[in-house]
């Protein structure tokens, strides 16, 4: 009976040319979409792959005819980055305005690492075609338009209350219609985002998840369809109050909750950590040594012994003021990244509240490139540079003649994922 | 009274009857106020705090105590960009870039510290501002009050009586045209309050009004195109469908896919990747730090000619201040050769995403409506410019006062003891050389100029429209 009544909707569906449009439609838009996601993410690796080999040359060539470690140190820039993972082609998320590249070096990481090499701001602002955007914006409105007159195209067609009857159970009448529509349209969609999956080399765990949140907001968006179109009303009135609920979702809630939470969480102003750092390795140098070396002992106790400057420049000095002025900034940047981590916590649990924040959310989340991602690039930056100061400090404060070959175990940026 | 004023009449009589359509008014009223007096505030604050800070960077900078000139090149300054008066309308580009830039010797910093950056994300419509309603909103709003404008008439039967009285089509047309006319004109109402209230702030007529021109050529073109769907098309329900797909198609789908075509078909270089081609280049040119290398043997010969002694100890003038001076201007040229050339292909791929504009009148108002309040890509590329001639100049001179104010002799022993190093500094009234710096955005009608390509595209969008309107509606049969 089940079986009859969906091949009966399924003919019926192959003759409604107004649905078939708007199902060509997903399926067209879809296929944009990953291929411009599987574009761009070729594009960046081959950017990476690209820097990675002239970087290595530039600092060859940089430390060639270096005499000491503190020149070595001052001249060799070393590239740290953010590969896309393998999913980031369905959403590029934050990848376009907060930057996934940098070049360091070991003098304070403060002044280095809120660089910002990102791409044409006008990408940023008004945001790429991605499947996360389409899946999460454009996707709730082709279902408004599939599904809103179902009922009531019948009911101005005055065949309503006959097919209601005939057919026993409401149920059984409209469910059959819709679900075809709807598995339709899941389909559409998801077979463009599976094929990029496997040419992209996503994990099949990855796609499933992106299937379940798909299928979930369409679920969700069919059910608010379905709740309004059972209101006696025509046709235009209903698609009327249905685009209005999606502009309060997607639209009203998210703005009115990013702007509730940037309120109620004040960021430091980041131009005051690089003042404070600037400062404080500017003050450095009019300053006695001890001044510098006294709190850089405090954080590196095993130097004590070294830490005697007797001439008026020795690169251990001006290296110690360097971390002492990312020491002096470090709490103003913890406060920076926990009030980033904390709006974007509470950016999660407002997301519940629309289901279009939060497909663009679990997407980004997927594909590594929401906040949380970018935050653990940043940490990621600070560790190698961790690790720069820990190669060179051995070598710098007992003042190891200067051997070029050493250079050679240089610490190399490796990223995590 | 006209026909046509009475049409309108009775059409806004209609409106107020219905609940749906003054329900949608209202709500789009109340955005608009509430997101327009945040905006205000918001922008407000931050002009008053970015000419504050820059004001003490200045002062700062000023008040360092007597140094070795080369300290200060790298005690560096901040350049600041406060937002432009009309950014309370249309912040544009601003949140993305950072609207600061610290300045050093040897090294084009980028802005740092964009809003977006530390913003709670909740996707891409949650960065709500006056513009943005106008662009995406409004044309919505227009398309529920009129998609069935002149369908109703058909549908209830009077469209033949009309027609047989003896009303044409296309006074009926213009009847109703003239109804959604006046629901724009309200709709103006708080865009003109901003315009006034920018040019009270010093903004020029100019360019606010031509903000208010452009949106209202906007609005109008989304009114004659719903206009044109209510005639051709026969039920509401499917007027209606189509509107919302042109729109859907219009403000949502166009403009992104515009950005990703034009980042397909544009390869702009980011600047890590710009500056290693050219750092290849620069080491070719010597280091500035170091006056022993074989790259300055050159100028050395010549600048020892020109003062004729032998040595450079014997020059009147500090060695190494003209080693630093000349590096720094070659190194200058070379970065921005490379950052014109990177600045020139993001223009262009912004030039391309303008040109979408003829598949998306929301491209052409949004383009517009940046370059007139003075907050695109264009106005963030001469902010950079114009820090990096403050950095060039205040280096240069530093750099100057390092050649003449400092011998050199006790310029390379500064190092010996605290005695030395004491006496290898200069008075800091040197510092004074810093330049102030006040950004502006460009005249109105340079920026005006900028606007040619959207504003061509909406003229054409707008008579293009008007013209299909009245075709359509000569050709209303019943």
């Amino acid at each position: 009976m089940m079986l009859r009544n969906f091949a009966r909707e399924i003919r019926f569906l192959s003759k409604d040319r107004g649905a078939l449009f708007w199902l060509a439609l997903s399926f067209i838009l879809s296929v944009i979409a990953v291929s411009f996601g599987v574009t761009e993410v070729r594009e960046q690796r081959e950017t990476i792959a690209n820097l990675i080999e002239e970087d290595a040359a530039d600092r060859a060539n940089a430390l060639e005819g270096q005499e000491d470690w503190g020149s070595a140190a001052y001249y060799a820039f070393h590239f740290t980055y953010a590969p896309p993972s393998d999913f980031a082609f369905a959403a590029m998320g934050q990848r376009d305005s907060t930057p996934w590249k940098h070049r360091v070096r070991m003098l304070a990481l403060e002044a280095q690492i809120h660089e910002a090499d990102t791409r044409n701001a006008d990408f940023g602002l008004v945001g790429r075609f991605d499947f996360a955007f389409l899946a999460a914006s454009v996707v709730p409105l082709l279902l408004i338009l599939l599904l809103y007159d179902l009922r009531a195209s019948e009911r101005s067609a005055s065949r309503h209350d006959f097919l209601v009857a005939t057919a026993g159970s409401s149920l059984s009448l409209w469910f059959p219609r819709a679900l075809v529509r709807v598995a339709g349209l899941a389909l559409l969609l998801l077979v463009p985002l599976w094929v990029a999956s496997l040419i992209a080399g996503a994990s099949g765990m990855v796609t499933l998840q992106a299937t379940g949140i798909v299928v979930g907001a369409l679920a969700v968006w069919w059910l608010i369809v379905e709740l309004v179109s059972r209101i006696k009303a025509s046709p235009s009135v209903l698609l009327t109050s249905l685009i209005g609920l999606w502009l309060a979702l997607a639209i009203v809630v998210p703005a009115l909750s990013k702007a509730v939470i940037e309120t109620n969480n004040p960021i430091p102003d980041g131009g005051e950590i690089l003042l404070l750092q600037r400062e404080t390795v500017n003050d450095a140098w009019d300053l006695p040594k001890e001044a510098t070396m006294k709190p850089f002992i405090e954080t590196h106790p095993e130097w004590r012994e070294y830490a005697e400057i007797e001439e008026g420049f020795e690169w251990k000095w001006y290296y110690a003021f360097q971390q002492v002025g990312d020491q002096k900034a470090a709490p103003l940047v913890e406060q920076y990244r926990e009030a980033r981590l904390r709006r974007d916590r509470q950016a999660g649990i407002a997301a519940l509240l629309s289901p279009t924040s939060f497909v663009e959310r679990a997407f980004e989340k997927l594909a590594g490139t929401d906040a949380v991602s970018m935050i653990a690039y940043e940490d990621e930056v600070r560790d190698f540079h961790a690790e720069l100061r820990a190669f060179h400090y051995p070598l710098m404060f007992p003042e190891k003649d200067y051997d070029s070959g050493l250079l050679a175990e240089l610490p190399l940026y490796k990223p995590e994922s | 009274m006209t026909a046509i004023t009475r049409i309108a009449r009775e059409e806004w009589r209609l409106w107020l009857r219905s609940k749906t359509v003054v329900a949608a008014a209202l709500i789009v009223v109340a955005l608009l106020t509430a997101t327009s007096v945040l905006t205000v505030h918001r922008i407000a604050s931050e002009q008053s705090q970015r000419l504050e800070q820059q004001v003490a960077a200045e002062q700062t900078f000023f008040a360092q105590p007597d140094r070795h000139p080369h300290r200060m090149v790298h005690y560096g300054h901040y350049a600041f960009r406060p937002p432009p008066p009309l950014a309370m309308f249309e912040p544009g580009v601003d949140a993305v870039t950072g609207q600061s830039i610290f300045l050093e010797g040897h090294r084009q910093n980028t802005a740092m510290f964009a809003d977006t950056k530390a913003a709670a994300d909740l996707g891409g419509f949650a960065a709500l501002t006056p513009a943005g309603l106008y662009q995406l909103l409004l044309p919505l709003l227009l398309i529920v009050l009129g998609h069935a404008l002149f369908l109703r008439e058909r549908e209830s039967g009077t469209l033949a009586v009309m027609l047989a009285q003896g009303q044409s089509g296309v006074k009926l047309a213009l009847g109703k045209a003239t109804a959604l006319l006046v629901v724009i004109a309200i709709f103006m109402i708080p865009l003109i309050a901003v315009a006034a209230y920018s040019v009270s702030l010093g903004e020029s007529a100019l360019a606010a009004f031509s903000l208010v021109g452009g949106y209202f050529a906007y609005l109008c073109i989304w009114g004659a195109i719903v206009l044109t769907a209510s005639v051709i098309l026969k039920q509401r329900a499917v007027s209606l469908g189509v509107l919302i797909f042109i729109w859907l198609f219009a403000a949502l789908i166009v403009p992104r896919f515009a950005i990703n075509a034009s980042s397909v078909a544009i390869d702009a270089p980011g600047k890590i990747e710009s500056d290693l081609v050219m750092l290849a280049e620069q080491r070719k040119l010597g280091d500035g730090h170091n006056a022993a290398d074989p790259a300055f043997q050159r100028l050395q010969d010549q600048v020892l000619k020109q003062y004729d002694v032998e040595t450079i100890e014997e020059l009147p003038i500090n060695w190494r201040g003209v080693v630093a001076s000349y590096s720094e201007a070659e190194l200058t040229e070379l970065l921005n050769d490379y950052t014109e050339k990177r600045m020139g292909l993001e223009a262009s791929q912004s030039r391309m995403f303008e040109w979408f504009g003829l598949a998306s009148p929301t491209i052409s108002v949004s383009s517009l409506s940046r370059a007139l309040a003075g907050t695109d890509l264009a106005t963030h590329h001469r902010f950079l410019r114009e820090s990096e001639v403050l950095r060039f100049d205040f280096v240069q001179s530093l750099n100057q006062a390092h050649a003449e104010k400092l011998d050199y002799t006790t310029d390379i022993n500064r190092n010996n003891d605290a005695a030395s190093a004491q006496r290898a500094r200069i008075n800091s009234a040197s510092w004074q050389v810093l330049d102030e710096f006040r950004f502006a955005p460009d005249s109105a009608s340079k920026r005006l100029g900028r606007t040619a390509l959207s504003l061509g595209i909406l003229i054409m969008w707008l008579l293009l429209a008007c013209v299909i309107v009245l075709l359509t509606a000569r050709r209303v049969r019943v």
